[in-house]
């Protein structure tokens, strides 16, 4: 059973009229408020679309750093269960100090790097992708 | 502003405050006039107050701000009494800080911690006071003398015995404060759990220590007409490795989009260090600096998340509380950049 128009299209809309017809009126000492607003949508708007796409590029970085390969089949609460495993034993090695030298023959700094980068990217695509130009 | 009141000046504390005052100016009389909270205050409460002081030293007309510890404070901040002793030593140095004129530990004149400080004008907003064709040399440059008149108080200061010395190590000290603030979120973010191992790995020897403000940067100082008025929040202050204080006000994250000019976004390092040069009597270290500004990322995280907590555990609902909780991604980014860059810090000094 589908509704129409969904969630998705309703806040779509919702923060099109916001931004659009009602922001320009805004007095200034409310403005702050009212943007604050329209990022915090923005970010609801951009989560609904794009979680489960996020949750796979942050378990593909964590595949390559060990050698395994990503399960392109999860979704939903099963892939950031997944995403949230692998990231939890990162930790751990990381605080152990499996990563303090970046050695040749193991999974060194550089690999650990990317794989870090590409989480944040993934995060930063749905909190605030103005973020990601450098 | 908006002419709100607080509902902390009311009819019933009014006398109250107003005697105490008195009581603490040396004065006969004291009328208190409220004219609502100022903004910037995402951890206390800022009042602006003006008082009509009659007899005594201090007598004539004020216009103050009246900070009070908010319903909840968070664990990175120290007491009012004790900020009221920092603003104390700091303004017997030199630095431009507010004037401080009473503080009150008793809970039942206005039902928390406060004090009373004079009111400085100017513009805060950190988007505002990066806005500028030139760069600001001279403006970075006086912080930089500030920073560095504020960095000649230490532990020996009169009135500072309240505040905890490290111990043994600042740069330690602070990773275990933010792992001890981060809570679960050190075990589960990879990028955060990095920047921690970063900075126990590549941590500075202990030297000396200073007073540092601990959160000197771009939108916590009053600029009018270009000059520096006051410098504010002073919540965070404590004992600190001085190179600290330097980090924190040439990170990325208090640049307001002025990526080009790092120091806090108006100007080059150079002219920030040199004034700080200039009065604190010693030599900035880069290498240190560059550390500290590390470490500025890893705490600003560790802040952020603090911040994000006081909404989601219901304590204190609030839109920004819950935004700055989605500013960790922002953050990090800054934290990988920077740990790109100084890179080699982690060979040459590292354990082992």
């Amino acid at each position: 059973m589908r509704t129409s128009p969904d969630a998705r299209e309703l806040l779509a809309i919702s923060l099109k009229t916001f931004r659009e017809e009602l922001l320009p009126h805004i007095p200034p000492a409310q403005r702050y408020t009212a943007l604050m607003i329209a990022n915090a949508l923005g970010i609801v708007e951009r989560e609904m679309a794009g979680l489960d796409e996020a949750g796979h590029t942050m378990l593909g970085a964590l595949a390559l750093l060990y050698g395994e390969d990503a399960d392109d089949s999860l979704s939903g609460d099963d892939l950031r269960e997944r995403v949230h495993g692998l990231q939890h034993r990162l930790c751990i090695e990381i605080a152990a100090g499996d990563f303090d030298h970046g050695g040749q023959d193991t999974v060194g700094q550089d690999t650990l790097m990317e794989c870090l980068e590409e989480i944040v990217h993934a995060r930063l695509g749905i909190s605030n992708p103005k973020a990601l130009n450098p | 502003m908006g002419a709100q009141t607080s509902a902390m000046i009311d009819d019933t504390s009014r006398p109250r405050l107003e005697a105490w005052l008195a009581e603490a100016t040396g004065a006969t009389r004291v009328t208190v006039a409220d004219e609502g909270r100022l903004g910037g205050g995402a951890i206390s409460l800022n009042l602006a107050v003006t008082l009509d002081v009659d007899g005594g030293p201090q007598s004539g007309r004020h216009a103050c701000v009246l900070r009070a510890q908010s319903a909840a404070g968070i664990q990175a901040s120290i007491s009012k009494g004790q900020e009221f002793a920092v603003l104390r030593a700091a303004f017997d140095a030199g630095v431009a800080a507010p004037e401080p004129i009473a503080a009150c530990a008793d809970p039942a004149v206005l039902g928390a911690e406060f004090y009373v400080m004079r009111r400085a004008t100017g513009v805060g907003a950190g988007h505002k006071v990066v806005k500028s064709d030139q760069p600001q040399r001279d403006l970075a440059r006086e912080l930089g003398r500030q920073l560095g008149r504020l960095h000649r108080a230490g532990p020996d200061t009169p009135g500072l015995g309240d505040l905890p010395v490290p111990n043994p190590c600042p740069a330690l000290d602070a990773v275990h404060a933010y792992k001890a603030w981060m809570g679960g979120v050190a075990t589960c973010d990879p990028v955060l759990a990095w920047g921690l191992r970063w900075l126990e790995v590549n941590a500075p020897p202990p030297g000396e220590v200073v007073l540092c403000h601990r959160d000197f940067r771009t939108g916590n100082y009053l600029v009018k007409d270009g000059q520096l008025t006051a410098i504010l929040d002073w919540e965070f202050a404590g004992f600190s490795d001085p190179m600290e204080d330097l980090g924190w006000f040439c990170a990325r994250s208090w640049r307001f989009g002025r990526n080009d000019r790092e120091a806090g976004g108006l100007a080059d390092r150079e002219d920030f260090y040199a004034g700080y040069e200039e009065t604190s009597g010693r030599k900035v270290d880069h290498q240190s600096v560059a550390y500290w500004e590390a470490s500025a990322y890893v705490r600003w995280a560790a802040i952020a998340i603090l911040q994000g907590r006081r909404h989601t555990s219901g304590e204190e609902p609030s839109l920004e509380l819950a935004l700055t909780g989605r500013m960790l991604p922002e953050i990090e980014l800054d934290l990988l950049r920077h740990l790109k860059a100084i890179g080699t810090l982690t060979t040459e000094a590292g354990v082992g």
